[in-house]
């Protein structure tokens, strides 16, 4: 049995959507999930990047995953949707809120640089529109190589039909590219009737261009990577890693907090699991 | 030796609203498989659902259904039921999805699987009761589960029932 993730659900402002959003993922047997918040900078005025609510706040009793026996783990994801090249600003202390970064580039200039140089998690494809530019092997390779992976969502093709064939269109080219790796399946569900199943998902791997394995790989095993590179991208070099103590604690299991280990972030000693039971 | 293969889906229609499922019927869900995989792989899908394909059994109350297709082309219809939206019954559009939970090569796995996860199920409802009796009727419900008994209607009827009284 694998760890199943969904790495976008979208932020709503109905508390009660969230957490049908939720309990349904943790019915279908994802084991993390990583709520999106979309911030869309245009030059006609500033503004500011939303901050996260925490966890704790928007869901009071996180439920049990489908077939495990830990509660479902929830993160936060900001992604950045870019036409020009200043809007992304790493340092920005607001981006450390978040435990998840995307961009979702607009150019093939910011598409080369993004794969390239920024300091991100997740590129998104597009779906809902023809792709703007080519993917190209070179800067594909480098973002694979790096450990950014590609985001194809699929709520948009099972909502209309128009944008199921451009999502169509553009995985297959993306697979094209990069020969199946670096590659994830999410969706951008709005309702808790648009996400699917974890298997359903694989098999919907095949019809955008996937292998039986890499399909899997997109729901399980890429993600989990995400989600250690990530990890290791807020450290210091991947070993320091110190976060503000809370006086209650959240149901999450937060990695250990200020310890100095040279073992790298999927060695690194968990706490124990607390198990809810009657 | 020749034998005639082929796989069996067995499925879990979700939906919002509990009250909706007891409407489903078998013809229903056919009807809305044969329209998402008419529309999502053309008149190929359609062709090669007409034969082989059926729905083999329904549970109303706990929206599961077992979809027989043949082995061949199991995997492209497999891949259209994601697509699926809302089933019409009697009229009425009820909007849900199916979740594929387990692919068998026969009845028979199909439904020793079945019989483990609704156990699972009724594990997952035990701290979730709110009085002692229901408790012990969950609790009596899972020590009944076995294949041979043929207690299957038993503890379906207990979910039902449980399910009902946990809203």
């Amino acid at each position: 049995m694998s760890v199943f993730m969904d790495l976008n659900l979208s932020f709503t402002a109905e508390r009660s959507r969230l957490r049908s959003l939720i309990e349904t993922a943790a019915h279908l047997g994802f084991s993390t999930v990583a709520i999106n918040y979309v911030h869309e900078p245009t030059t006609k005025k500033k503004q500011e990047v939303p901050t996260p609510t925490p966890i704790n706040e928007l869901i009071d009793q996180l439920p049990i995953v489908q077939g495990r026996s830990r509660p479902i783990r929830v993160l936060n994801r900001l992604t950045v949707v870019m036409s020009e090249s200043s809007y992304f600003r790493p340092a920005d202390p607001a981006y450390r809120s978040f435990d998840l970064l995307a961009i979702s580039p607009a150019t093939e200039k910011l598409f080369h640089a993004a794969c390239m140089s920024y300091d991100i998690d997740i590129i998104c494809v597009p779906v809902t529109e023809k792709l703007p530019f080519t993917l190209k092997r070179a800067p594909v390779n480098g973002a694979v190589d790096r450990g950014v992976v590609f985001e194809v969502s699929y709520s948009a093709a099972i909502r209309d039909s128009t944008m199921r064939r451009y999502t169509i269109a553009n995985a297959n080219s993306l697979m094209e590219s990069c020969k199946g790796k670096g590659v994830i399946l999410s969706s951008a569900a709005e309702k808790a009737l648009e996400l699917r199943g974890p298997y359903d998902l694989t098999n919907l791997g095949l019809l955008f261009g996937l292998s039986d394995k890499d399909a899997k790989e997109a729901v399980s095993s890429t993600c989990r990577s995400v989600l250690l590179h990530a990890e290791s991208r807020r450290t210091a070099n991947g070993i320091i890693y110190t976060t503000k103590s809370c006086s209650d604690s959240s149901c999450q299991q937060e990695a250990p907090d200020s310890e100095l280990c040279d073992a790298p972030a999927a060695k690194r000693l968990r706490p124990p699991p607390r198990v809810t039971d009657s | 030796m020749v034998r005639l293969k082929a796989r069996y889906l067995l499925c879990e229609i979700n939906v919002s609203d509990r009250n909706h499922l007891l409407r489903l019927t078998d013809t229903s869900i056919s009807a809305a498989v044969k329209t998402t995989v008419a529309r999502i792989h053309g008149d190929y899908g359609r062709a090669l659902c007409s034969i082989g394909f059926s729905v083999k059994y329904l549970n109303a109350h706990t929206g599961t259904v077992f979809l027989r297709f043949p082995k061949r082309c199991y995997k492209l219809l497999w891949s259209a039921l994601p697509f699926i939206t809302s089933i019409e019954t009697h009229g009425q559009t009820i909007p849900c999805f199916l979740n594929c939970v387990h692919v068998g090569g026969t009845i028979r796995t199909c439904q020793k699987f079945l019989i483990r996860y609704n156990t699972q199920q009724l594990r997952r409802m035990l701290p979730k009761c709110k009085n002692e009796e229901e408790k012990q009727q969950i609790r009596k419900a899972i020590l009944n589960c076995s294949l041979t008994q043929g207690n299957k209607e038993a503890y379906d009827d207990e979910l039902e029932s449980e399910e009902d009284e946990e809203e």
